[in-house]
């Protein structure tokens, strides 16, 4: 079984900080997502699994519209295996209700008038994504102990969260270590990345322009993001 | 065991002489803020109010003048050899912070003043007031740190400082700055403050409801709410509230930015 | 009376639970305030699990990084007994040098191995740097009894591997506790599911261990930084243990002169004494030669020892290697005399602690070396566990290249 721990806007920068063992594995580093105009969440994973840059064909029918493009398994790397599950991966298998809840959350966010009601609205955008991420923890954990060759699960929690609470710093590294255990609990040969990073605008997160990767086994040197496909086919291999 | 104060006042003192013994040609900078007016106490105790080096207040020409006051009364006083440094150049060019950024101007008003005050006294040593809980990259700071020609640090690779020895050899670089209040944090300075009762600026107490928390050039410091008029009250609001770091005009710009980012990422 | 403060370090492997044993040990001696309790409990329910204790390392880690300290952070909890402090050296990379840097200031370890797990690598180098240090009092903590059952014979088969390790690095525990630190059996409260053992819990463990006699029983040291003239003469320096006190008859070393104190002076005070820890000027009641680097004590014994050859365990920290016949500066509280690595009895891995067999007389960045110094000039030096200040030294060459330890020294 391979495994791939996608996960959203993890930052270099705080695993350095934190020093999460199991997240930073014997190998680890930032990839090179420079070719991209922004780091948008759905361009970038769209061109990790097809293992090409997506820009133009995801924001083909503009950047509102992009969240509902989907990918045909033949034209990713998916296809390679026998009995794949991809968990919630933006433009394969995203959730397209519980993300658009967040984002109308966010959206509110931002328009409430006081900070009373700024904090109340922060409060149900972070148990909303709570709630999510509890439930693909446990999707990632039973399809791990199943029986497939391949497994991808995607933790949104570090972006969500991120958005409007990066600047708790306390809050960023418990999230961390509930990341860290879930990569401790993957035995087998795993390759956990991120589509980009995060940085602190005051207590809010802005993506950063570069992501994460690291290896059990290979040190992957700066890798584009288009470049797992390949990484991840040779594992297969190998 | 000596108390909490106590061993924070032995450390700096220890690292003031240190740094006296090791480099003989040094200055101390003066903001004339609480934090440099605590490490000019702390010189005074190491040598006994005989502080044998020169005191150097940087001068963009826009401080409050609350400042400017402050500073005569208290070199008199004190016996100090003030030295004040300014970019006459620059200042007679008409350089403030609204004419270029703010950037450029803090560049020429406060680091060519001072590049050119160690070029000319050739100071081997600088003494600084900068605490490590401040932002951001002070974190990274050490106690003695060498500064080249042009003023560039390389934080990432740094000697350790184990077991109080610090860097005591020059080669080819500049100066090196020293930082003795590198382990207070900003309520251990006004615990300080409030025991040995010294003198500070009246712009760190509360008027009309505001006071400053930090102090600089009258153009470009803003207050925060307060009603802390004494030293004993500052140190109760410090202990009892985690004021927001940054002032709300600060936080609205982050909202601006941070609106307009997303939008941009698709989020809204 | 006041109450006495024990410091001590816990290590061990990254995964067997130190985490969680420091939580537990605040939250079960009431040192975690209601609010961070509860923060920390809504926190582990919005990700769906049961309150954990590994999560207070996070608030305490936090704490630290937004505060003054960057190498080592002090974790305070108290018993009925006396107050504790947890000296933690975190991160993995780093590990040696800040243990060095802060096992040094404790005065016991706990030392914790996984159950299910037993005793790994890591645990190994750990326990063998407490060793290097001469922390001779730990206390073993068996951890996470709970994933083998509770069973007794696992946790002395686990007990046998530890001991017969420990004894081989002369290290004898004065207890070896089976606990859950995520249940908090036998760490302050004791285990239902445990009744074939009688020993005492963490904390009982704990308050059994005998403190470092404070500074008014160590011998008194005084080393000098400088002397001033301004208007009558002052040595100033530091108070490294003891107290000195106006009247005391002096012993400077290493010139061996006497006299005896005038006075205490500080800025504007004259106080009777000065404690450890203090930076102070004395003035002298004869007008004897002092000068930076000497050590005033007092006439009687124990003297520290003048000499010019030194054992002593040092931890390399620079990527240049040291090169065979390198002359170095070896700087010990104000002393410093230029000195030479005369023989390298040993060099070991900080990682993985493999024996290094090596010719040429190097040693490199991140390796630990038993070795023999000879320095150009005699120093004033003394047993680390008696004084500390003259029981470690920096090697330099610009800058600082090595940490050590003094383990012995012949005339």
């Amino acid at each position: 079984m391979i495994v791939v721990l996608a996960i959203d806007a993890l930052e270099l920068a705080l695993v350095e900080a934190f020093q999460p063992v199991h997240l930073m594995q014997k190998f680890h580093g930032r990839t090179d997502i420079s070719e991209f105009s922004l780091p948008r969440t759905m361009v970038l994973w769209s061109s990790f699994m097809t293992g090409a840059n997506k820009e133009k064909v995801v924001l083909a029918d503009g950047d509102k519209e992009m969240w509902n493009y989907r990918f045909d398994p033949e034209e990713t790397l998916f296809s390679a295996f026998r009995d794949p599950v991809v968990i919630d991966l933006p433009g394969f298998s995203y959730d397209l209700a519980q993300h658009e809840e967040e984002r109308r959350l966010l959206k509110a966010f931002f328009e409430a008038g006081d900070d009373g009601k700024k904090e109340e609205v922060r409060k149900a955008y972070n148990d909303h994504a709570f709630r999510h991420h509890r439930e693909i923890k446990k999707k990632f954990q039973d399809a791990v102990a199943g029986d497939h060759d391949f497994v991808l699960g995607y933790f949104s929690i570090a972006d969500v969260i991120g958005h409007l609470n990066f600047g708790n710093r306390m809050l960023m590294r418990m999230i961390y270590r509930d990341l860290d255990e879930i990569a401790a609990s993957v035995k087998v040969p795993k390759i956990i990345l991120s589509d980009h990073g995060m940085q602190a605008i005051g207590i809010f997160g802005d993506h950063s322009g570069y992501g994460f990767w690291s290896s059990g086994t290979a040190d992957l040197g700066t890798p584009r993001i288009t470049d797992f496909r390949r990484i991840i086919e040779g594992m297969q291999k190998g | 065991m000596l108390d909490h104060l106590d061993q924070l006042e032995s450390q700096s003192v220890y690292i003031i002489r240190e740094a006296y013994k090791q480099f003989k040609d040094i200055a101390m900078l003066w903001s004339i803020g609480k934090d440099s007016t605590t490490l000019l106490h702390l010189c005074r105790k190491a040598f006994y109010g005989h502080v044998p080096f020169p005191v150097m207040h940087i001068d963009t020409s826009y401080k409050f003048k609350e400042i400017y006051a402050f500073r005569d009364r208290w070199s008199k006083e004190w016996n100090l050899k003030l030295l004040v440094a300014r970019n006459e150049e620059a200042i007679a060019g008409g350089m403030n912070p609204s004419a270029g950024d703010k950037l450029a101007c803090c560049g020429q008003l406060k680091t060519d003043a001072l590049k050119q005050a160690i070029a000319k006294y050739r100071f081997r040593a600088i003494l600084l007031g900068i605490r490590r809980d401040e932002h951001g990259i002070r974190a990274k700071e050490r106690y003695f740190s060498p500064r080249n020609r042009q003023f560039e640090w390389n934080y990432k690779d740094q000697p350790p400082e184990l077991w109080d020895q610090y860097k005591n050899q020059q080669a080819g670089e500049d100066h090196i700055r020293v930082h003795p209040l590198l382990h207070w944090s900003e309520l251990d300075i006004w615990k300080y403050v409030q025991r040995e009762q010294l003198p500070i600026v009246d712009l760190y107490f509360a008027k009309n409801g505001r006071r400053y928390r930090s102090i600089g050039c009258e153009t470009c410091c803003s207050t925060i709410e307060s009603n802390a008029d004494t030293v004993d009250k500052v140190v109760e609001e410090l202990k009892t509230t985690r004021i927001a770091e940054r002032s709300g005009r600060a936080q609205d710009k982050e909202r601006a930015y941070m609106m307009q980012k997303l939008r941009s990422l698709g989020y809204m | 009376m006041e109450r006495e403060t024990l410091k001590f370090v816990i290590v061990g492997h990254v995964d067997h639970g130190k985490s969680t044993l420091i939580g537990r040990l605040l939250y079960d001696t009431g040192s975690l305030p209601d609010e961070k309790i509860e923060e920390i409990r809504k926190f582990c329910e919005a990700l769906g699990k049961d309150i954990e204790f590994g999560y207070v390392m996070d608030h305490l880690e936090e704490e630290r990084d937004q505060g003054i300290t960057i190498d080592t952070a002090q974790i305070f909890f108290n018993s009925a007994k006396r107050d504790y402090v947890i000296i933690d050296a975190p991160g993995h990379v780093e590990f040696v040098k800040n243990m060095i840097t802060g096992a040094s200031l404790a005065e016991a370890a706990i030392l914790i191995v996984d159950a299910e797990e037993g005793v790994r690598e890591q645990t190994k180098r750990h326990a063998y740097i407490l060793g290097m240090l001469g922390l001779s009092q730990v206390i073993a903590v068996i951890n996470k009894m709970d994933l083998v059952g509770h069973r007794k014979e696992r946790f002395d088969e686990v007990k046998r591997d530890l001991l017969k390790f420990l004894d081989g690095i002369h290290i004898s525990p004065g207890q070896v506790i089976p606990i859950s630190a995520k249940n908090g059996e036998n760490v302050a409260k004791g285990s239902d599911s445990m009744g074939w053992y009688t020993g005492p819990t963490v904390l009982q463990a704990l308050d059994l261990l005998r403190p470092k006699p404070g500074a008014a029983d160590h011998p008194m040291r005084f080393v000098v930084q400088d002397v001033y003239n301004f208007s009558k003469r002052i040595v100033v320096g530091r108070v490294e243990s003891g107290v000195v006190s106006a009247g005391d008859p002096l012993l400077i070393l290493p010139s061996r002169e006497k006299t005896t104190v005038k006075s205490i002076e500080e800025f504007l005070r004259t106080p009777a004494s000065a404690e450890a820890g203090k930076a102070v000027g004395i003035t002298t009641a004869e007008k004897v030669f002092v000068d930076r680097g000497n050590v005033l004590v007092p006439p009687g014994p124990p003297h520290p020892s003048v000499t010019n050859t030194i054992r002593a365990n040092i931890f390399w920290m620079d990527r240049r290697p040291s090169g065979p016949g390198e002359v170095f500066r070896f700087r010990c509280a104000t002393q410093e005399a230029a000195c030479r690595i005369e023989t390298i009895h040993a060099i070991r891995d900080s990682s993985s602690l493999e024996t290094i067999s090596r010719d040429g007389g190097e040693i490199r960045n991140r390796e630990v070396a038993d070795v023999t110094l000879k320095t150009e000039k005699d120093v004033v030096i003394e047993d680390f566990n008696l004084t500390e200040a003259l029981g470690r030294f920096v090697l330099a060459r610009q800058d600082t290249c090595a940490g050590g330890i003094i383990t012995g020294f012949s005339a």
